[in-house]
C-alpha cells in the first residue's frame, strides 16, 4: 500500500518513464506476497518474473529499449502461462 | 595480524577521509586517489546486513559539511537512521529505496536559515546545490571506505517528515542509502565528451586533447 501511494505522489513529478519502471517494480514486489500471506500458494512462475524483472528494471535509466524488451518479455510470459493455465 | 583485519581495524578508526585513503593505498598498494574514487564508484541497490560503525559513519558526515557552499550558508541537516523499524518505515515509503541497506542518512536543507541569509536565491537553489555537492562528497568518502551507497530522491517528503519528526522550514532533500555492498555494477553509459563540452561558445566543439580521458 505504501509503495503504491508514494509511487503514486511521486509519479507527478518524477520522469514520465518511471510510471511504468514503478508498475512492473510493484509486480516484481507483488510476487512476494506468498511469504507474508501464508494463505497464498508459492508459485514457481512468480520467482521467475520476478527474476527477469529485476534483473532488468533498472535499465529504465540506461537503455530504454532493453527496459522495453523486457517489458514485452514479461507481458508475452504472463500470456504464455495464462493460456497455459486456461488449458488445465 | 593479517593485511585484511589491520585494514579493516585502521579503517574503522580513521577519522579523517585522507587517513583512511593512505591507509587504504599502503596496505592494499592501490590508488584509490579522488579521481579514481570519482570513476569507480557505483549507485549500490544491493547491500550486506551489517551496521556501519559510527566512525566511519562520522567520517563521512565530516566529508559532507566540508563541500562547497554559496555564500558559506551551510544549509544542511543530517539526519543518520539505524533504527531497523524507522529504516523499514523509510524504505515501505520510498519507492526508490532499493536493498536491505541497514542505515541511511537523510540529507536536508534549513530553508529558513537559507532565505535569512540568502534571499530566495539562497532558498530555493543554493540549498539544493549545497546538499548535492555534500552528498558527492559523502558518495565518496564512503567509497574510499569501501561502503556502497546510492543517492536517492524518490520518496514521499511528508511521509518522511512525518516519520522523522522534521519540523516545518526544514526539507528532505536527497536520502543517502548506505551499507557494505553486495555487488558491483558495472560502469553505466556516459556522455563522451565530444557531447557535452563546447570551447568558448555553444556549439563549437571541444577538441580533444591526444592525452585525454577516453569516452
Amino acid at each position: 500500500m505504501a509503495f503504491l501511494a508514494t509511487s503514486a505522489r511521486g509519479c507527478l513529478d518524477e520522469p514520465p518513464s518511471y510510471g511504468p519502471f514503478r508498475l512492473i517494480d510493484g509486480l516484481s514486489r507483488l510476487t512476494d506476497l506468498p511469504k507474508y500471506a501464508t494463505c497464498l500458494k508459492d508459485d514457481e512462475f512468480l520467482h521467475k518474473i520476478k527474476r527477469d524483472i529485476d534483473g532488468k528494471k533498472f535499465t529504465v535509466m540506461t537503455n530504454i529499449d532493453e527496459f522495453r524488451n523486457m517489458l514485452d518479455n514479461i507481458v508475452r510470459q504472463i500470456t504464455k502461462e495464462l493460456m497455459a493455465r486456461a488449458d488445465t | 595480524m593479517k593485511g585484511e583485519e589491520i585494514l579493516q581495524a585502521g579503517l574503522a578508526s580513521c577519522k579523517h577521509i585522507r587517513a583512511a585513503c593512505i591507509l587504504r593505498r599502503e596496505l592494499e598498494g592501490s590508488t584509490v586517489d579522488i579521481l579514481e574514487a570519482i570513476k569507480t564508484r557505483r549507485a549500490i541497490r544491493k547491500y550486506k546486513t551489517e551496521v556501519v560503525p559510527d566512525d566511519m559513519i562520522e567520517t563521512i558526515l565530516d566529508a559532507g559539511r566540508f563541500a562547497p557552499t554559496g555564500s558559506n550558508l551551510q544549509p544542511w541537516k543530517f539526519i543518520v537512521v539505524r533504527n531497523p523499524t524507522t529504516i523499514d518505515l523509510i524504505r515501505k515509503l520510498s519507492p526508490g529505496y532499493f536493498g536491505a541497506a541497514p542505515q541511511a542518512i537523510v540529507i536536508c536543507s534549513d530553508k529558513v536559515t537559507a532565505y535569512e541569509k540568502g534571499g530566495t536565491l539562497g532558498r530555493d537553489y543554493i540549498t539544493i546545490a549545497d546538499c548535492s555537492m555534500a552528498t558527492e562528497n559523502m558518495l565518496l568518502a564512503a567509497h574510499a571506505l569501501g561502503l556502497g551507497a546510492c543517492p536517492m530522491k524518490s520518496f514521499a517528503t511528508a511521509a518522511i517528515k512525518e516519520v522523522l519528526q522534521i519540523p516545518d522550514g526544514i526539507e528532505p532533500e536527497l536520502i543517502l542509502i548506505m551499507g557494505y555492498p553486495d555487488e558491483k555494477p558495472n560502469p553505466p553509459p556516459k556522455y563522451p565528451l565530444e557531447q557535452i563540452v563546447f570551447l568558448d561558445k555553444y556549439g563549437r566543439v571541444w577538441p580533444r586533447s591526444k592525452g585525454g580521458q577516453s569516452s
